[in-house]
Formats: C-alpha cells, structure tokens, sequence
C-alpha cells in the first residue's frame, strides 16, 4: 500500500478522515472525498421492480414500471466508492430504517441482506429523473444494527471486488419499503479501452469530425453527469 | 500502488510485445470476413450485405426490462456502411479491472457482462483500429454517421438492426464508464474503438471513439 497516497487522501478527505486513520471513535461515518485519479474495478446494476425481495427473502414487487441504473466506480486499496445512480418512474418520499434509503446490500439474487453502504439519495435533477452522484470513502455505516453492530462495520470494498454477485443495490421509498427497485451488481471494465497499437489512425487531435453528429441522448445525459461531477471536484 | 494509467500502458505494452501487433494470419477456426474491410485504409466499400431472415431478435420497448441472461448471445457484427463484417469472441474483465480486447484485430468482441439484442442494454462492442501492420476491424468507425445500420447477429440466427444515432469522442483518463458500460433499459449498441492522437512512447492512442445505435423496429 502506498503511504503517500493514504496521506493526501487523509488531506482530501479532511478532519472527519483524520479521526478515522487514527482509529478514533465508534462508527464514524464515511466521509465525502473528491474522485481519485484511479479506480480498480467497476459494476453496474440494472434495478427493475421485479427483482425486489423483502426482508423475510420473499418477492415483493417494487414500483410498477420503475427503473434505476447504477454505476459503481471502486477503488479498493483506498476504500473509495464512486456512484452514478439514475432512477427513472420511483416516486419519493424515500424511507428506511437506515440512514438513506439507497444501499448496497450483500444478498445473492433471490436473497435479503443487510445493508453494507447507505448511499446518498437521488434527487431530482430538474429533468424528472432521480439523480445522485459523488464519492465515499470507507469505513462505512448504514445506521443499521444488527446484533449491536451498525451493519456496515468490518465491511470494505474489496468485499464487493471479490465476489460482486453476493451484493445487490436498491432503494426503498414509503409506498415500496422493501424496495423500490433492486439490482445485483455485475462487473463491468473500468477506464479507457485499448483498441489501437498501430498509430495509422492518428487524427493528432483530440476533436473528433464525429463528435459533430451529436451525441445520443443517453451518452449526452453521461456527459452532463461528469461535467457536474468536474463541476463539483472544482 | 495501482494506477489506471500505469496499468492501462502496461496492457498496452503487452499486446505490442505479445505481438497482437500482427493482425493473426490464423484463420482455421471460426468465421471470418472482416479482413477486406480491415485490409481497406480507404473509405467505405458498401458491399451489399444480405439481411438474413425477417424475424428480429424479440420485440425492443416493452414495458418490463428484458434479462441478457434470458436472450440469444451475439454472434456476429455487420456494419454494411463501412464494410465490417465480424464474428463476436466474448470478452470480459481483465484481471487489473479494465476491458479485455480482441486479440484478432481483425474481429470485433462483445463484452459478454453487458446486454444483448431484445433485452436491455448496453450491447457493447469492441474492436481495434489498427495494430502496428495497418488498419484494423473498426478502422473506418469514425466514418459513420446517423442513420448507419448496425446489424447483430444473435444466436438463433436472427438479426437486430440498429440506427447510428451519434459518436463521441473521450479521453481514455477520463472515459465515462457509466456512460458506455452503464445498465440501460434501452436496447443500444456502442462500439467503441481508439482514436485521437497517438502516443508513440506508450504505443497506444489518447482518446477513446464511442458511436451509439439504437434499436429499429
């Protein structure tokens, strides 16, 4: 592990981070950090109503026609989650027993589980949809006990690296507490793609003819979420 | 201890060394045809490519979100615009959380963790631009422009036709992974190749190409 990069993140994360590296306190609450320059892997899910389960493990269809895409960005030496999460026809006010009411949880398909991660709501972006968007830095709490414990104690990021089909994201709203809607996680590549060795393809700048056809609107809509995301690391 | 970019020229490095720069003379299995377009630096050769069969892989917008798991794989890629025509080897995660690539610049891969044709998406594929011998599967890419058919071939022989709808250009350090591998209840195509300048040190290009298309009834 690398001392120096723990430290600037320290920096980055500022006092509430401190406190944590030097082993201070019970339950500290994972801290807002700015985007690292790295991340080790991702996973997206895609959360429908019907994959919601209840916490006895029985299927309890969440809100009819409601979507959400999750994207988890994660960087596991520093215990840094990353998370771009749209919900589309969830109707809010949202509600749960923890903290948020947006969580990843460990639980296979078809499975309840505790919340490892309380994630902060969507909100409304102006467009309709349910947006949010940032970075936490572990340790973790869900505001969740379990057998006196806040449920997201002893959990970190590689837990997810290591088997992210044991972990399901969703959230809950008042009409639908078990869920809204759910999704397990899969993994999916993170950072560019390399798909050249030759240079014959060489434009030398970094505008691209194409990119005057304009985008779709699913990419334009990405797009608007890093510039906000630049936007707030400013 | 890991950085992205560090990883990302390594990986780079490897294919080079690997000698992934030599588009593999090896076709004895599994089919092939890409190699004219691969083979052809200069624009676009619309040979007319057959559209088999009337019965497009399930119907696209229905109301509940279709599972990938539940539908035929892809298996092959036509892009009669610029005269691509690929099988589709399955990719996935490489061990350092990055995206596997073809090792034949001359095919195209899908990202076998992603959607497929007739559930939600993204479809997502992958092919060089070139490698060190010349132009590679997805060379003339950039060449594309709105209203270009992509069809993907699934495995029950039936195809799904998809309209370019845009192309954007990202680079890699900043490549918007949420954008381009995020779960969508859209059925979308991206495909997605290198462009940009190019880095001779690192052997490899700056930025990212992603054009999308969307389902056609």
């Amino acid at each position: 592990m690398n001392r120096s990069r723990i430290a600037r993140t320290a920096v980055v994360a500022g006092a509430v981070g401190a406190v944590v590296l030097t082993g201070g306190g019970i339950a500290s609450a994972e801290t807002e950090v700015a985007e690292p320059a790295t991340f080790t892997s991702a996973f997206t899910a895609m959360a429908t109503p019907a994959m919601v389960i209840n916490n006895d493990g029985v299927p309890t269809p969440g809100q009819p026609g409601a979507s959400g895409s999750f994207m988890y960005r994660i960087n596991s030496d520093l215990d840094v989650i990353c998370y771009d999460i749209t919900l589309t026809g969830v109707t809010p006010p949202y509600q749960s027993p923890a903290k948020t009411a947006t969580h990843i949880h460990q639980g296979a398909e078809g499975k309840a589980g505790p919340p490892r991660i309380a994630l902060p709501n969507p909100e409304d972006d102006g467009s309709g949809k349910l947006v949010s968007s940032g970075c936490l830095q572990g340790p973790f709490t869900t505001g969740v006990l379990a057998n006196g414990a806040d449920t997201g104690t002893g959990f970190t990021l590689a837990q997810i690296e290591a088997d992210p089909a044991a972990f399901f994201t969703d959230s809950h709203t008042a009409a639908y507490a078990a869920g809204a809607v759910r999704g397990q996680l899969t993994q999916v590549p993170v950072g560019g793609v390399e798909t050249g060795a030759g240079g014959t393809a060489d434009t030398g700048s970094s505008t691209a003819p194409l990119a005057a056809l304009g985008g779709t609107a699913a990419l334009a809509g990405a797009a608007a979420v890093a510039l906000r995301r630049r936007a707030g690391r400013g | 201890m890991r950085s992205g970019r560090v990883s990302l020229l390594a990986g780079c490095l490897a294919l080079a060394l690997s000698g992934c720069g030599e588009p593999a003379a090896d076709t004895s299995s599994g089919p092939r045809g890409a190699g004219s377009a691969a083979a052809t630096a200069s624009p676009p050769t619309p040979a007319p490519i057959p559209v088999p069969g009337p019965a497009p892989a399930a119907a696209p917008g229905s109301a509940a979100v279709v599972d990938p798991a539940t539908v035929p794989a892809p298996v092959s890629v036509a892009i009669p615009a610029i005269g691509v025509v690929s099988a589709l080897p399955e990719l996935g995660v490489a061990a350092d959380g990055t995206a596997e690539v073809p090792t034949d610049y001359d095919l195209a891969g899908w990202f076998s963790g992603g959607g497929r044709p007739g559930s939600r998406g993204p479809t997502v594929l992958l092919g060089h631009v070139d490698s060190t011998a010349g132009p590679a599967v997805f060379y003339s890419l950039r060449e594309l422009v709105p209203g270009n058919v992509v069809e993907v071939t699934v495995a029950d022989g039936s195809t799904a036709r998809y309209a370019v709808t845009g192309a954007e250009q990202f680079a890699k350090d900043e490549f918007p992974t949420a954008a381009v591998f995020g779960a969508t209840t859209e059925d979308v195509v991206r495909l997605v190749t290198c462009t940009g300048a190019f880095d001779r040190g690192a052997r490899s290009y700056v930025d990212n190409l992603v054009v999308t298309a969307e389902r056609l009834p």
